[in-house]
């Protein structure tokens, strides 16, 4: 299949590529630019796993064809921590245990990083049904809610 | 309430930066040069004869470097079907190619001829004479026909003497149970204690029931996948998402005739296994077969598709169930035939259906449990396998004995339950265990004994016991000149391993947890280790691991005497450092300083070993209690409460502990609430999220967690296995919790609004 000139910025960095129009963004993420922390749970947009934030917004990087990205500010779960400074997502899921095998942790802190950055100020139960597109098989989500929890709580009290 | 400083404290676990950054490499991750993209090609039937397998169109797409059938498996072990499927999915060809979306493309042109069989999918179905055969026409007798075989081979064996009446009586008998003789049976299981038979006579109330659990699959994030490069000297490298590389390094040997020796297994992160992470042949095998003929790294990932059609999810099974009880409370009888569909190869683990005992003094027990074919795949194990479905019947049955004689769910359960000392049905005598406290504390945290409930509302309780096994393992440690202790060790983190094995060598080594750093090596560098399942690992690598550090004690406390030149006696580590107790003013020399001194020593750097195979196990209890809302009107139940309770033994990491409690008890809920693998003739026809629905944050309430410690004697700090127990009671809390609240009691999982709604409707509600 005939490949496209693109150019991708992701986490800041542009990247002038050639690819193919049918592959997805998670495709072009993980096995052209080589980022691999954005992970593939189900290629068919129901696990949240593959979560990045596209201008802004949380999108499942596996319904997104990378050629329609062009033009767009990417950030990838590599991207979230800035100058070996942790996000306060990334730390709360370390501080209250909000991970187990990991595979979901990073599509789960790039959704909870948007709704964060579009209102802290939600309760849990709103946190709760805002997650509900990322699905973890490991922790039952009770702490990965404390983990959204403390990071709001951080957020709000130092913003 | 210890002396302990790591030990049992909710340390971040050791592996959180690489987990929170993206950092973590799984399987999928792992890309070395030249890689080729493996695909597996699947069976588009249930059940057919193979007639041709053309791949000439496939072999001509520009980019495919190879296709490989079951001829190209020299060894001759089965890998791919050849003359015949016997499930939707099943392999029967794989190819490689340059791009993932070349490999599909080139799946899709192997066109191959089939004709189709007829295909059978439930359990009683299978059993019976009409049913398609999977693997040919051998029959088993059900357990009336079984005793009366025996003795009917008895009197055959015995020449002296003419039987002939007693024979014909017999065969007589044997007519009786025509629907007795089992069709498809891959295997089964007998056991029997006490007498049935009487024990049911003396019973003031005996309940029957048939309990039908689903088939689920484990459902692990992150689909199986392998990476695997054959050089051409014959040796093989395999990147392997798994829970044990030993057990897939041995796989592959055995299975592709390779010496063990010349296959080295590297596991990569795991992305969840809950037991299903074990398979050789679902990618490992082909990646191998595929790199072999290619030359080339080659990877084989599973979709998410494929993980439904051809993982080897939990088994599904039916369970006819019979209790007797006196009307004071005491179980005099139980009796269980169990029917688990096992799929296409035997496995599924029919052995736990002895679980319908629970933790109960239950003086006459009989259990009889048979495998059945069925076209779909095989089955493997499921956290606790054939636990929860076991349980699940045990434990709901319990509760209806319960109401029926007008006792308290919970004081019922108390008064039967053992203790130590107290004879296991069909077992041997009870260690000393933590059943009842586990229960009272469930009961305490929930407030059971003053419940409140408004209409529509229910309270549901149900126990599940498991006991953690164990296996081999070795641990290295060294310590380093600034102090710093070196971990290397061959066992596969699962969701928390690592850390707690840390966090026991730092205890003993008495050093800040952070100064510890723990490598895994690969089955060429490490020494053997079981695998990462069955709750072993905190048992058999924390026990690893506190011999490895009593060693590197030892050691330590030896080139302090030689060095301070005084005898052991007078020495002790503490605060990372080794003190002559005795000595005023104080005297002491740091662990850097002994590891820098060691160099120079004739003894050499401080090493230290740990090795361990099996100590006897502990059994550890789950309790849970689940308060619910049923809308009539919609079927739907919402929790309102979920408390579970847990004997650990000991919590290592309080944290990790309350994270397995948590995951495990909604797995079981979902298991109880939402999830079915659906079959019908043309296979599984739920193989995605969107028709398989797995439990959102959005499902559930916050799981409340109580760790109940009763020690284990042979476990590290008392600790027991915690992976496994809490699934295992929360299928019958569930549904002893919609029972509750609207009177309607669900017997076959899971309990889908609909099922609610016809059942109140048949009530007459």
């Amino acid at each position: 299949m005939a490949k496209l000139p693109v150019t991708l910025t992701v986490n800041g960095d542009g990247y002038d590529l050639l690819i193919e129009p049918r592959k997805t963004l998670l495709a072009v993420l993980r096995d052209t630019i080589g980022l691999t922390g954005t992970k593939e749970g189900c290629s068919t947009g129901d696990c949240g796993a593959c979560t990045v934030i596209v201008d802004g917004r949380a999108v499942t990087s596996c319904m997104v064809l990378g050629v329609t990205a062009a033009d767009k500010a990417i950030m990838t779960i590599e991207g979230l921590a800035a100058d070996g400074e942790l996000h306060p997502v990334q730390q709360a899921f370390i501080d209250t245990g909000g991970y187990q095998c990991g595979f979901c942790t990073p599509g789960f802190i790039m959704a909870s990083k948007a709704l964060l950055d579009e209102n802290p100020a939600r309760t849990e139960e709103e946190f709760r049904h805002a997650l509900g597109g990322n699905i973890c098989r490991c922790t039952g989500y009770t702490k990965i809610l404390e983990a959204v929890m403390q990071a709001a709580e951080e957020i709000r009290t130092t913003a | 309430m210890s002396d302990y400083t790591v030990v049992g404290q909710k340390v971040p676990r050791v592996d959180a930066i690489e987990k929170v950054t993206g950092a973590a490499h799984y399987g999928a991750d792992v890309h070395p040069a030249g890689m080729l993209y493996g695909k597996i090609i699947r069976s588009k039937h249930a059940h057919a004869n193979i007639i041709r397998i053309d791949t000439s169109e496939a072999e001509k797409l520009s980019g495919v470097r190879a296709i490989i059938t079951q001829a190209d498996v020299l060894s001759g072990r089965r890998v791919f079907a050849t003359d015949k499927v016997l499930y939707l999915g099943e392999p029967l060809a794989a190819v490689a190619a340059t791009d993932p979306d070349i490999a599909e493309e080139a799946a899709e042109l192997v066109h191959i001829e089939y004709e189709v069989l007829p295909v059978v999918q439930d359990v009683m179905e299978a059993i019976k004479p009409s049913a398609p055969r999977l693997h040919g026409d051998a029959t088993k007798d059900g357990p009336n026909r079984r005793g009366i075989s025996t003795q009917l081979r008895k009197l055959a064996r015995d020449k002296e003497n003419d039987h002939g009446d007693e024979i014909r009586s017999l065969e007589a008998e044997l007519e009786k149970y025509p629907d007795e003789v089992y069709y498809n049976i891959s295997a089964e299981s007998h056991t029997e204690a006490g007498d049935v038979e009487q024990g049911f006579a003396d019973s003031d109330v005996v309940v029957e029931d048939t309990y039908v659990i689903p088939r689920v699959h484990q459902t692990y994030m992150e689909p199986h996948v392998s990476v695997a490069s054959a050089d051409s000297s014959g040796k093989v490298t395999v990147w392997a998402s798994t829970q044990g590389p030993f057990a897939i390094r041995s796989g592959i040997a055995g299975t592709l005739g390779i010496p063990l020796t010349q296959v080295n297994v590297i596991g990569t992160t795991m992305g969840g296994g809950f037991g299903g992470r074990f398979g050789v042949i679902i990618t490992h095998v082909p990646a191998v077969l595929l790199s072999q003929k290619t030359g080339r790294p080659v990877r084989v990932q599973m979709t998410r598709e494929e993980e439904f059609l051809d993982g080897r999810p939990a088994p599904g099974c039916v369970i006819k169930l019979k209790t007797g009880a006196t009307k004071d409370g005491r179980i005099l009888a139980r009796q269980a035939l169990a029917f688990w569909d096992s799929g296409s190869v035997s496995g599924a683990s029919i052995g736990s259906t002895i679980r319908v005992r629970g933790v109960y003094k239950i003086p006459n027990l009989k259990v009889d449990a048979y495998g059945v074919h069925t076209n779909k795949s095989g089955t493997a194990a499921y956290r606790a396998p054939g636990a929860p479905q076991a349980i699940f019947a045990g434990e709901s049955q319990l509760d209806e004995i319960a109401e029926r004689i007008g006792m308290d769910a919970v004081e019922f359960r108390l008064m039967n339950m053992r203790e130590e000392g107290d004879a296991v049905p069909a077992g041997g005598s009870e260690p000393k265990v933590g059943y009842k406290e586990t229960l009272q504390a469930v009961a305490d945290a929930a407030g059971w004994w003053e419940r409140e409930t408004d209409e529509n509302q229910g309270w549901g309780v149900a126990v599940g016991d498991w006991t953690n096994g164990c296996g081999p393992g070795g641990v290295y440690i060294s310590v380093h000149e600034d102090g710093s202790v070196r971990i290397f060790h061959g066992s596969m983190d699962i969701t928390g391993t690592d850390t707690s094995i840390s966090q026991i060598i730092a205890e003993i080594l008495t050093v800040p947890y952070e100064n510890v750093t723990i490598t895994r090596g690969d089955t060429d560098s490490a020494p053997y280790s079981t695998g990462s399942g069955g709750s072993v690992v905190t048992f058999t690598m924390g026990n690893t691991a506190k011999l490895a550090a009593e060693d590197t004690h030892r050691r330590i406390l030896e080139l302090a005497s030689e060095r301070l030149n005084t005898n052991v006696d007078n020495l002790e580590l503490r605060e990372g450092a080794v003190h002559i107790i005795t000595a005023d003013p104080p005297k002491s020399i740091s662990l850097g300083e002994l590891a820098a001194y060691s160099l120079s020593t004739t003894g050499g750097p401080i090493v230290g070993k740990g090795s361990f195979a099996r100590q006897p196990s502990t059994p550890a209890l789950a309790a849970q209690i689940a308060k619910v809302e049923v809308d009539p009107e919609t079927g739907r139940t919402r929790v309102l409460k979920l408390i579970a309770s847990q004997d650990v033994g000991f919590a290592i990491n309080p944290m990790t502990v309350e994270g397995q409690i948590e995951g495990g008890v909604v797995q079981g809920y979902a298991w109880a609430m939402m999830e079915e693998m659906q079959y019908n003739e043309s296979g599984n026809v739920n193989p995605g999220f969107v028709d398989y629905r797995v439990p959102t944050s959005a499902d559930l309430p916050t799981v409340e967690s109580v760790i109940v410690e009763v020690p284990a004697p042979n476990g590290p700090y008392g600790a027991k296995g915690v992976g496994e127990p809490p699934i295992t009671p929360t299928l019958a809390t569930m549904a002893n919790a919609v029972r509750d609240a609207v009177g309607i009691r669900i017997n076959e999982l899971p309990i889908k609004p609909e099922k609610v709604v016809t059942a109140l409707q048949r009530n007459g509600h």
